[in-house]
């Protein structure tokens, strides 16, 4: 009997792993989509989507810097699908420079002042945090916008590698926005608070969101309530952002 | 009673402090012959080497417990003799600088870590001059955006010209007070805090100014990036016991780190 549960367990085991691997590796895979009904009147600005009002899950209880996972409201709102690229980046700022290969890659190297910036200059925002992760994660509760667990596919190097704002529709969050957990981080439009901060460092962050989390050479997707923090005059390689905007 | 007992005690604890210092004496004596016979014995001991086949007076990777050393090529160090600083490429007038040279320029002093992409950080305080001084002297060609630089033990390192000119990046003749240990990057080394160590290049020995980017000595040899810009994870700090600490990116600072003020 024990050794035909043990042969028994030899067998589901690969086959369960292979067929993980199958449904995450291939392209075929796709994040279900949320059914969201606009409102009469509404126009959604081009490349943006619409997210609407209602409660979500935010944070998570274990980890005591968020939301703790509890539900939080927000009101509609639309944002940005992808993240702004450099090639729309010199849309507004003719002066921007770049490699032609990386026209379509997110613009890195900006301040949170450089990225305000260009939200305004369109007539746009930068998301707040409850914008930023009910359009990461959905309403339920999700770690990851695609929902399962994935290794990073370039783990075992050490150093950041971004990818074209539109490349990854396997990873796109329920709402369908893209890059909200594997690309760069997005500079959030809030100053970095939490219980217990010490008074000194209390207007010293904004929050960036959504990117990756790298040890020697492990990376890690960072989960949809993860919340970093940055001086908003810092110019790094893994910060970038996307802009929001209010439904009238 | 309770006085002839404190009395007791403190007769105990002298006795003990007695015996404790006469122990270590002993061990002393005992370490000193040791070593005196057997001087390899002695060196493997106390010398860190992470690999005790190279020769302990080559330069090399060491586990010092408060800073560790990393050489990615073993060596016996700078010949001051024939050492210079030669600057060229897209320079009008390529120039070879003395150390002594270098001790003209304005020199500034901070305090940062050295964040290894191998997980552990240390700090230290560490004096030398912007490269913006150099710029100035030199007037570089307006198309020279990168900068490539070459150490004495075949190391070599590859930077924007923006990034080498941020208020935090220093080129750097004394740490901690003291002029540049061997070690360290005698005679003159990198620092650049929002970048993994092995970006921090030692023993500089050339630096080029270029029109176009070349790689680095890492990203040639293993799996590590060329921009080699500190990513949001985790921090093992030396003076934190190794603990793990979340860092946020870039330079590191800890929540017993003081930052710079502006």
């Amino acid at each position: 009997m024990t050794k035909n549960l043990i042969e028994h367990a030899t067998i589901v085991k690969p086959f369960t792993f292979f067929f993980f691997f199958f449904l995450l590796s291939c392209d075929s895979y796709e994040v279900v989509q949320i059914k969201v009904e606009i409102p009469a009147g509404i126009e959604i600005p081009e490349k943006m989507i619409y997210i609407p009002a209602g409660d979500f899950i935010m944070g998570h209880e274990e980890e005591p810097r968020t939301r703790l996972g509890k539900l939080v409201s927000s009101a509609a709102y639309f944002i940005d699908r992808y993240e702004v690229s450099h090639i729309k980046y010199k849309n507004v700022q003719p002066n921007h420079t770049f490699s032609p290969k990386s026209a379509l890659y997110p613009v890195t190297h900006l301040s949170y002042f450089e990225a305000l910036d260009y939200c305004k200059a369109l007539d746009k925002r930068l998301p707040t945090e409850i914008e930023w992760e009910k359009a990461a994660r959905g309403t339920d509760g999700r770690k990851w916008p695609w929902r399962l667990y994935v290794d990073h596919p370039n783990n075992g190097f050490s150093g950041f590698m971004s990818e074209p704002v539109d490349k990854r529709k396997e990873w796109i969050s329920p709402y369908g926005v893209y890059g909200m957990g594997h690309n760069v981080w997005e500079w959030i439009d809030e100053v970095y608070t939490y219980p217990g901060q010490p008074e000194n460092e209390s207007e010293l962050f904004k929050v960036i969101r959504g990117g990756l989390l790298q040890t020697h050479i492990t990376i890690k997707f960072s989960p949809t309530y993860f919340r970093n923090w940055m001086k908003p005059d810092s110019k790094l390689n893994f910060i970038g952002f996307r802009c929001a905007k209010d439904v009238e | 009673m309770k006085n002839e007992n404190q009395n007791q005690d403190v007769k105990e604890k002298n006795n003990s402090a007695f015996k404790f210092v006469r122990r270590d004496f002993l061990k002393l004596i005992s370490f000193t012959s040791i070593s005196s016979v057997f001087p390899k014995f002695a060196s493997a001991k106390d010398d860190f080497r992470n690999d005790k086949n190279i020769p302990k007076q080559y330069i090399q990777n060491r586990d010092i417990p408060g800073f560790h050393i990393r050489s990615a090529n073993p060596f016996m160090g700078v010949d001051m003799g024939n050492w210079r600083l030669a600057i060229s490429g897209m320079v009008k007038n390529p120039i070879a600088m003395s150390y002594e040279d270098l001790f003209g320029m304005k020199m500034v002093s901070q305090v940062s870590r050295l964040k290894c992409v191998e997980c552990w950080s240390a700090k230290a305080k560490w004096e030398g001059f912007h490269f913006s001084e150099l710029v100035e002297k030199l007037q570089p060609d307006a198309t020279a955006k990168f900068v490539y630089i070459q150490s004495a033990d075949s190391y070599y390192e590859s930077f924007t010209l923006e990034e080498l000119l941020r208020p935090r990046v220093l080129f750097v003749l004394r740490m901690d007070g003291q002029p540049l240990s061997r070690d360290h990057g005698y005679p003159l080394r990198l620092i650049a805090p929002f970048k993994y160590g092995y970006k921090n290049i030692k023993y500089i020995t050339s630096i080029k100014f270029l029109d176009t980017r070349k790689r680095n000595y890492w990203s040639n040899s293993g799996p590590y990036s060329v921009d080699g810009t500190i990513q949001p994870g985790i921090d093992h700090p030396l003076d934190f016991d190794k603990k793990p600490l979340p860092i946020n990116g870039g330079e590191v600072f800890h929540f017993f780190d003081k930052r710079p003020l502006a």
